[in-house]
């Protein structure tokens, strides 16, 4: 009897020894991820309101179609589609070329990297601040070289109109960025087998078409690595637009972000916001699963 | 003999001091609370503290109670704490911070104050400020100092002869400091010389932009919402604030990038020497006469704001003030402490640091020292102060929305200025937001 029962539990020790071992990790995960999300969730199907939380009731999916009633939200998505799609590609382009020469460099390899690193030690804040001022429309630096150098004086509102707010948050967020994707690169392109180089070579490929046939598709998972690492922090960029321009004026360069933070926080519409930030994570997820899929196919192409 | 004399002067200043501060304790009927302890939830940061460090010593010998400052913060800090505080039911402090724009918030929070002060203790402050201490028939707070904006303009521009010719041809009238807000506008019009001088510019978002149309908005004698908290502001007078706004930024009289500017960008301006008038607050003053941070010292006045055509000056206003809690044990101890920080002596402390006074006293007094100060624009600005406090001082509307109000106007008023939007169209969206948002807080059920 005793035997069987130590038997019995034996068994289920052996069946499930998987789920045990990991159930910690369950555990916590639940309590940290799925509670929140399922707590904030609810809270997405309320019109909470932070000045009267007394008053707070279960609406339904009311939120969300405000939501998609509201002009500036799409607003906001869209600016924020364009700043994504821009910052990330220009960003892996002028990091390509970037870590291409880095690597290239035969001395002093380990100083250059170091120096090209810079732009990340700054707090976005900082960076907003600087960008900011350039492209003060008065007193600006951006301004100032164009008067230097055409004679000319143009007040360029470079913060106010649209796009061109929009290239002024871009150039901030670039310049801060773009050694990010240079040191993924480069690493990528440090660890390439030298073989196929050489074999290329023997047959007598151009550097140009070395770097499209061969290097190109080796480094595709360290590319798409750097572009999904770089695309959910983009969607985190908060810091640098609310500095530079908070959205304004008049909503021209709203983002997700700032939305979400004006309506939760600012406006006290905490349930809305709350359903602006899952509009949000829906997006991320796709975008992000999206990008595994290419990482998956390049893969597969490599090796 | 010298350390005689000296020995001398100190005693007896000591004796007038003690009768004095035994005279005024009289006066003030603060009582004697031995043993006590108040709590202080306040404001802190720079010159606030000062107060605090001068005259809670003082206020602990009169009474034998102790004053302990649980809580320093700036206004949104404190703001933040005493709501978490009194949804969580952990109100420990006696006395604490409150102001014009946030009081409509603690009605709950805080005690009435009116049996606690006699008409006389009262009657010195500024009856204007009094008025919106009350609400419902109950005084909520006793105030400390104030803010209000004053027309700051360029003498060496209004004072050109040549100019004062030209503008005289084309608009038939004196170049003067503008007594309306039509006037304003033609003399920023043609003052404007850009990009070395615009003709002005406030600051062009948040609170500071929807609180200057506040400003243009009352002087045209409209209001933000009217007696049912319904949006008002889209009415004849909301149209013609927003289009004087939109007007003077469309023709380039306002910097460009003005939307994007806060109270600091605009001050630097000014100081800078690159606008011609403008509207500010008082507290930047020593800023922009001293010659090191500015290019304008000596080179200003001060005068009225403007008015528009229901004949009221603008008056965009707040005053930082105290409060008792409900929560308070020590209640009478409390309002002792209220009292005494804001009599007269530490009241005329702080007019001597640079805040506006509320008292009339104070500012007969700051008035006469300033009769003998170099500055000759020191006791003209007071008379201003104390007209502006007297006649012109108008808080935003009283109701805790007011910042979600100002939220939503804020971006329209950008958009009208821009040209996204129609004057009437941008006011009318934004009334119909605001009506949803009061609607939603409940104050039409």
């Amino acid at each position: 009897m005793i035997r069987s029962i130590r038997e019995g539990r034996q068994r289920f020790f052996d069946r499930n020894i998987a789920l045990l071992m990991i159930l910690p990790a369950i555990i916590i995960v639940t309590v940290l991820i799925v509670v929140p999300m399922v707590y904030s969730f609810y809270l997405s199907l309320t019109n909470l309101n932070l000045l009267h939380p007394s008053r707070a009731r279960f609406i339904g999916f009311k939120n969300y179609l405000k939501l998609l009633e509201d002009p500036i939200f799409w607003r906001s998505l869209m600016n924020t589609v364009i700043f994504m799609g821009v910052a990330v590609n220009v960003e892996f382009f002028l990091g390509l070329i970037l870590a291409q020469l880095i690597f290239k460099v035969t001395r002093g390899q380990s100083t250059v990297r170091t120096a090209i690193m810079a732009p990340m030690m700054f707090a976005p804040v900082l960076v907003g601040f600087q960008f900011k001022w350039f492209f003060n429309d008065q007193v600006g630096l951006v301004n100032n070289l164009i008067y230097f150098f055409t004679g000319e004086y143009h007040l360029i509102p470079w913060l106010i109109n649209y796009p061109l707010n929009l290239f002024a948050l871009l150039a901030a967020e670039i310049w801060m960025s773009t050694p990010f994707m240079v040191i993924i690169l480069l690493a990528g392109l440090v660890s390439l087998p030298v073989e196929p180089f050489e074999a290329a070579a023997v047959d007598g490929a151009s550097s140009w078409q070395q770097f499209r046939y061969i290097t190109l598709p080796l480094i595709g998972p360290f590319t798409y690595i750097a572009m999904v690492i770089r695309s959910l922090d983009l969607g985190r960029a908060y810091d640098l637009v609310r500095i530079m321009t908070a959205g304004g004026p008049a909503n021209r360069s709203e983002m997700i972000w700032t939305y979400t933070f004006r309506l939760a926080i600012t406006d006290n519409k905490f349930g809305m916001g709350t359903a602006m930030s899952f509009v949000t994570v829906v997006l991320s997820f796709a975008f992000v699963i999206y990008l595994f899929r290419q990482l998956a196919k390049s893969r597969q192409e490599v090796y | 003999m010298k350390r005689a004399n000296l020995f001398f002067v100190v005693v007896v200043g000591a004796l007038v001091l003690f009768t004095l501060s035994l005279a005024m304790a009289e006066e003030l009927k603060l009582g004697r609370f031995d043993g006590v302890t108040i709590k202080a939830c306040l404001i802190g940061g720079g010159d606030y503290e000062k107060i605090y460090e001068n005259f809670f010593p003082k206020f602990e010998e009169l009474t034998g109670a102790k004053v302990e400052i649980v809580f320093k913060g700036n206004g949104f800090d404190i703001d933040k704490k005493m709501k978490l505080d009194f949804a969580a039911g952990t109100v420990d402090y006696d006395v604490c911070w409150n102001h014009t724009s946030f009081f409509s918030q603690y009605f709950d929070f805080v005690e009435p104050l009116e049996k606690y002060f006699t008409e006389e203790e009262l009657a010195d402050f500024s009856p204007r400020v009094m008025q919106f201490a009350k609400k419902d028939g109950h005084l909520w707070f006793i105030p400390r100092h104030a803010d209000i904006s004053a027309l700051h303009y360029r003498t060496d521009l209004f004072n050109n002869p040549e100019l004062q010719q030209k503008f005289k041809e084309k608009y038939g009238y004196d170049l003067r400091p503008p007594e309306t807000w039509e006037e304003f506008k033609d003399i920023a019009l043609f003052l404007n010389n850009p990009p070395e001088i615009y003709g002005t510019q406030f600051a062009g978002k948040e609170e500071a932009l929807s609180g200057r149309f506040w400003d243009i908005l009352m002087a045209y004698g409209g209001k933000i919402l009217d007696e049912n908290y319904k949006p008002a502001f889209n009415g004849p007078e909301g149209i013609k604030a927003a289009t004087l706004l939109r007007d003077l930024y469309q023709a380039g009289a306002m910097p460009p990038g003005m939307v994007n500017f806060l109270w600091d960008d605009v001050a630097a301006n000014w100081a800078n020497g690159t606008i011609a008038m403008y509207t500010e607050w008082y507290g930047w003053y020593s800023y922009f006469q001293n010659p090191e941070s500015s290019k304008v010292a000596g080179k200003f006045d001060l005068a009225r704001q403007p008015k528009g055509d229901a004949g009221i000056h603008s008056g965009w206003a707040g005053a930082h003030a105290f409060s008792v809690t409900k929560f308070s044990k020590n209640k009478e101890a409390a309002a002792a402490l209220v009292k005494y920080i804001t009599s007269y002596e530490p009241q005329l402390f702080e007019g001597r640091i640079g805040y506006i006074p509320v008292r009339n006293s104070v500012f007969e007094t700051l008035k006469k020292e300033a009769e003998s100060s170099p500055d000759p624009l020191a006791k003209k600005r007071l008379e201003l102060m104390q007209l502006q406090i007297n006649e012109d001082f108008t808080p935003p509307p009283i109701v805790p929305e007011w910042i979600p109000i100002s939220n939503i106007l804020y971006p329209t008023l950008q958009a009208i200025m821009l040209g996204d939007k129609t004057v009437e169209d941008g006011l009318n969206e934004a009334a119909k937001k605001v009506e949803e948002l009061m609607a939603e807080a409940g104050y039409y059920d």
